[in-house]
């Protein structure tokens, strides 16, 4: 038996300017499944999902809902025939209530107001009825990723929706919550909706997905069941060729300690303290890997290293100096490089051409400046270098850092601090929400500059990229360092129990 | 948790508030006595109401606009266009039509703010200079080409028109039923001289007693702004546009079309701001009457955290001076030590909220005032008018992280964007 067709895309193709996004694009996702449509970032998934949701109008092809030919101007229209979309970057109001959130657009009348007992009765039995727990009151920037994901399923199902799009939902969350997401996803499956997921972390493709859609540079490339393929050949049909992994190679650490905390303690944003009498060495040649549950101190860390956030207490040694009192400039000119985890927010001006980001943090010494002035010939050539020498894909330095792919903007930061020969790089999820190939590519980077010399501290949610990158791991909870592991004898899940606090020993964890 | 009952506790807040204040005013001015009794009385009462009505209309219009997410600088232009179409409205057909027409002239201004930068993306604070630049500019060619040919008027103003007309309310403050005079409840407490009840009833009579019909129409517009932005559909739409427009677009809001009417109905206010000053305060249409209320205004929108009441309140505020020292010129010394006293307040909330350094430099502020006060027997005359803006500028630099202003406030939308 052959289960009906809740959505059917033939042949679409979207181009724009200078860009073939989709080329000639065949999806045929059955009802009740869910289908997974992997592939690297710039392979066009988010396009395609945009096309279907009527965000962008496809230039040709055709699209079929539940059998019927469609073509949508608008959102609203994909509303309208059942389909929904959670983006990958929320689309929540902060200051706004979730009940708010959710009923914008459609909201619940009665004599010309909102009716919000009605809305949050609705509310209620939704949540409810998946297991999606919400509170229809809290303002939404007191919610955490997790919870502020199942608004955004909530705000889908709310509108009717029996098809959900889900845009790499997974690339924000961590383990826990991921977990958590999966189930609430089985549910909705149980209950009749269809689910598209987009998604480029490939064992929990194959974990949730029924049927799966490769994707490449704009093309489809194959469609498979996920019981027929394993992640190795997933990601070798996403890549078109033979996948990297991040094992180590044999190397030589150095004895000279390049940075050295000292008891350092910090305060946070909420006034307490954040990071509590660190002590912690970095030597020449060594990837010093922290692992941690978001929140617990890592970003304070780094702050404090940097100088974006003052030293409550301890001392900073870098190179055999006291920096603790210095500006972030002078830190960053005598040899910090930063790779910030938000590169939209802190790494890039989205907006500036490539040339212009490429200068950021150095624009005071050469080849940027001469003098007190921009040496604007001089930059352009070292951006041209950079986009070479560490393989950013574009079309030219001059376009804005915003018409590139999040690994190839990732490819320019990193580029851009390698570059400037520091002794320190701080390389804050460097890989966190782009795809394989590029991955790969920053991986190979790592491993190349530890090679020559340089020190990395590597602040990662992935912990298998920990466990393969690092030369040494500690593990902070609570603004300290509770555990520091050799990456040769450690498994995820033994990180996974000193990330939370677990009793190591519980759950038969292998040595 | 186990929250008591919001309105409850808010109503509560309110009365205690109010009540604080008018102690503070009561005790300042029995320190003030004999140099001024104006401090608190019903003719300073109904006088600040008086001056907050356009002030306040512009602020309702500025959180309007910056709601939906476009700063609307240009909210004195709008207002004098509101000066020069009510004038000329009162004139033809009468004040009420007046009233209209000034709205009317106001919301064009509105359209024209949203057409460019809603429709072509020009820069809020551009397109907002513009309009205070061309507005004058508009009205003074217009009274050339109407008002000057009237007897009365001229290329500057125009002749004198009527108002819409005042009411004492029946009972509180001896307003006519039926021809029949009510008793003057409020008045007749007011002028017992009992400590703190009394003054508390002379700011009730104040408030009550030959009040303008446009000031309540005014005053409606706060609770009704509420309601409609937080009440219905549509509001919810406003705000949405105002934080997050790329959600609200993903959701089938028409983004362009809820920033247009939030934006016209901004103008709108400020319309009716401009036309209250020259029909109900002076009688006349004026050039530059407004003297940048507009942007005081726009002031009582960050003072208020873009919320009408608090607009009401900053309204208030620069009502109260300005009625003080329209009055009285010496009761502006005791402004002097009112001030000091409030600032007092403020520093001592900021030290128990652990603000060392703020609450610090507020109270050696504070008692910079009270010095003066004590030392001097009159202020310069440059000082009064300027008071409540210091004392907003005080409040804006030691309350700002308390503040909340609307996320996509002052950015460039354009459909389809990221």
């Amino acid at each position: 038996m052959t289960p009906a067709i809740a959505v059917e895309l033939t042949g679409i193709t979207k181009r724009f300017p200078g860009v073939i996004a989709n080329d000639d694009v065949h999806i045929r996702v059955a009802e009740g499944e869910i289908h997974a449509v992997v592939g690297e970032n710039g392979a066009g998934k988010s396009t395609l999902m945009k096309i279907l949701y009527g965000m962008l109008v496809p230039d040709e092809g055709q699209m079929t809902v539940a059998g019927d030919e469609v073509s949508f101007s608008s959102p609203g229209e994909a509303i309208d025939r059942g389909i929904g979309m959670v983006h990958q970057h929320f689309m929540l109001a902060d200051n706004l209530t979730v009940l708010e959130n959710v009923i914008l657009g459609a909201e619940p009348k009665r004599r010309g107001a909102i009716d919000v007992a009605a809305a949050r009765s609705s509310l209620e039995e939704l949540g409810a009825s998946y297991g999606l727990d919400i509170h229809p009151d809290d303002m939404v920037e007191t919610l955490e990723v997790g919870e502020r994901q199942r608004v955004e399923i909530i705000k889908v199902l709310y509108r009717g929706a029996k098809i959900l799009i889900l845009d790499e939902p997974t690339a924000v969350l961590v383990p826990q919550e991921v977990e958590e997401l999966f189930r609430n996803l089985r549910e909705l499956k149980a209950q009749g909706h269809t689910i598209i997921f987009i998604d480029h972390k490939l064992t929990e493709v194959l974990e949730i997905a029924d049927t799966i859609t490769v994707l490449r540079a704009g093309r489809t490339v194959t469609t498979v069941d996920a019981g027929d393929v394993t992640a190795q050949e997933l990601a070798e049909l996403m890549i078109g060729g033979d996948l990297p992994s991040p094992s180590t190679a044999t190397h030589q650490i150095d004895d000279h300690v390049t940075l050295a905390l000292a008891g350092v303690s910090v305060i946070g944003e909420d006034e307490r303290e954040a990071l509590s009498e660190v002590d912690l060495a970095i030597h020449r040649g060594e990837i010093l890997g922290v692992a941690g549950v978001e929140g617990n101190g890592q970003g304070e860390l780094i702050e404090a290293i940097l100088g974006l956030r003052p030293l409550a207490g301890g001392s900073l040694i870098f190179n055999g100096e006291d920096i603790g009192q210095w500006a972030v400039r002078r830190r960053r000119e005598s040899g910090i490089g930063y790779v910030p985890e938000d590169r939209h927010r802190r790494g890039l001006l989205l907006d500036a051409p490539l040339w212009e980001n490429a200068m950021l943090g150095h624009q005071t010494v050469e080849p940027f400046a001469k003098g007190s002035l921009i040496d604007r010939s001089g930059a352009r050539n070292a951006t041209e270098s950079i986009v070479d020498r560490f393989d950013v894909r574009t079309p030219g330095i001059d376009i804005t850092a915003r018409a590139l792919s999040g690994g190839n903007q990732q490819k320019l930061v990193i580029g851009r601090e390698i570059a400037a020969d520091p002794l320190l790089l701080i390389a804050a999820h460097p890989t966190r929400g782009i795809d394989v190939g590029a991955q790969a590519a920053v991986w190979e980077e790592l491993r190349r500059v530890r090679a020559e010399g340089l020190s990395v501290l590597l602040v990662s949610a992935d912990l298998h990229e920990l466990i393969g990158l690092a030369d040494r791991l500690v593990v902070m909870l609570g603004g300290r360092i509770v555990a520091e592991l050799n990456p040769a004898d450690t498994t995820p899940r033994l990180l996974g129990s000193h990330m939370t606090g677990a009793d190591v020993d519980d759950g038969g964890s292998p040595a | 948790m186990n929250p008591v009952p919001l309105k409850e506790s808010r109503a509560l807040r309110w009365m205690i508030a109010i009540l604080g204040l008018v102690l503070v005013l009561s005790v300042t001015q029995e320190l003030a006595r004999p140099e001024t009794t104006d401090l608190i009385s019903a003719g300073t009462a109904g006088s600040t109401l008086r001056r907050a009505v356009p002030i306040l209309l512009a602020g309702l219009g500025g959180i309007w606009a910056e709601r939906a997410g476009v700063v609307n600088i240009g909210l004195e232009g709008m207002m004098i266009l509101g000066t020069w179409f009510g004038a000329w409205g009162a004139l033809e057909f009468g004040p009420w039509w007046g009233i209209a027409i000034g709205i009317a002239g106001g919301a064009a201004g509105g359209l024209l703010h949203a057409v460019a930068t809603v429709g072509f993306g020009v820069d809020h604070i551009i397109s907002g200079v513009a309009i205070n630049i061309l507005a004058p500019g508009i009205t003074r060619f217009l009274s050339r080409e109407i008002f000057a040919t009237r007897t009365g008027g001229g290329i500057t103003q125009s002749p004198r028109v009527e108002s819409v007309g005042h009411v004492d309310f029946p009972f509180l403050s001896g307003g006519e039923v039926f021809g029949w005079a009510s008793p003057d409840i409020f008045g007749w407490i007011a002028d017992r001289g009992w400590f703190l009840v009394s003054d508390l009833f002379a700011v009730a009579s104040g408030i009550t007693s030959n009040v303008s019909w446009a000031t309540l129409l005014a005053l409606a517009l706060v609770p009704g702004t509420v309601y409609i932005l937080w009440r219905t559909p549509f509001g919810l739409r406003v705000r949405s546009c105002g934080e997050h427009p790329v959600a609200a677009d993903s959701l089938g809001v028409n983004v362009y079309r809820m920033k247009y009417a939030a934006v016209i109905i901004s103008g709108g206010m400020a319309g009716f701001g401009g036309a209250f000053i020259a029909i109900e305060q002076t009688g006349i249409y004026r050039e530059a009457q407004t003297q940048g209320r507009g942007f005081i205004g726009l002031a009582t929108v960050i003072f208020g955290n873009w919320q009408p009441l608090g607009a009401l309140l900053g309204s208030l505020l620069f009502g109260f001076a300005d009625a003080l020292q329209l009055r009285d010129r010496t009761a502006v010394h005791a402004l002097l030590l009112l001030t000091g006293v409030a600032v007092a307040a403020i520093a001592l909330r900021s030290l128990r909220r652990r603000q060392p350094v703020g609450g610090a430099v507020l109270l050696a502020i504070a008692a910079l005032m009270l010095w003066w006060y004590s030392v001097t027997e009159s202020v310069m005359s440059e000082l009064p008018p300027v008071t409540p803006h210091i004392a907003t500028l005080l409040v804006l630099v030691f309350a700002t992280s308390r503040l909340r202003m609307p996320a996509a406030d002052g950015m460039r939308y354009r459909k389809g964007q990221e």
